[in-house]
């Protein structure tokens, strides 16, 4: 599965009813996710951070991911 | 008396500096793109802070980080002792105006600066870079 699948479905898999838009910003290792999830209500920025980088420790641990920039935002 | 630790000293960082940044490379050199936009963020309000190159002992810092905030990617920018966040958060906190808040002084005017832009070699608000021993 090429790295941007995996870090959708890993992203939507600890975020269950969430959405996450993964874009390659270049070289297949830097990536940008846009995820969009109702378990952010409420929490801070750091929080909803974590909780999307936490979904891809394994992906970040071995260097397959070497950036990512993370925007998120509750559904409307 | 025991060594310090890594994360001793580290906390010690955060608790004596109001702004410390913890990046790749150094203001004036940054290493790697996030970076580059945190400085970028930073530098227009004209605040004292330090930096912390983090690339000598680059995994060592992640633990040490990942115990005290929980977060373990670079680079992270604490104020007045609490993580704020990395790139994302306060380029984000810097567009709404809560950096400014955050940091005590009024929004900086005009464009954000770019991250391509040069620094000024001779910065009065930088303090000297950290050099950090494992």
């Amino acid at each position: 599965m090429a790295l941007v699948d995996d870090v959708k479905a890993l992203i939507e898999g600890a975020l269950p009813g969430s959405t996450a838009e993964v874009i390659d910003e270049g070289g297949g290792d830097h990536l940008r996710v846009n995820v969009t999830a109702s378990q952010f209500e409420g929490m801070s920025r750091l929080e909803q951070h974590r909780l999307v980088k936490n979904a891809l420790r394994g992906r970040s641990d071995t260097g397959e991911l070497h950036s990512l920039s993370i925007k998120t935002s509750v559904p409307e | 008396m025991t060594e310090p630790t890594l994360k001793d000293k580290v906390e010690q960082l955060i608790a004596e500096n109001p702004v410390l940044l913890f990046m790749k490379g150094t203001p004036e050199a940054p290493a790697c793109g996030n970076s580059m936009r945190a400085i970028a963020a930073i530098e227009p309000y004209g605040v004292e802070y330090a930096a912390l190159d983090v690339l000598p002992a680059l995994e060592p810092l992640r633990e040490v980080t990942g115990e005290i905030a929980d977060w373990r990617t670079f680079p992270q920018l604490y104020v007045n002792g609490k993580l704020v966040g990395g790139a994302d958060i306060v380029e984000e906190m810097n567009e709404s105006g809560e950096l400014a808040e955050l940091l005590g002084v009024e929004q900086p005017e005009g464009e954000p600066m770019s991250a391509k832009q040069e620094l000024k070699a001779d910065n009065p608000q930088q303090s000297p870079p950290i050099q950090i021993e494992r």
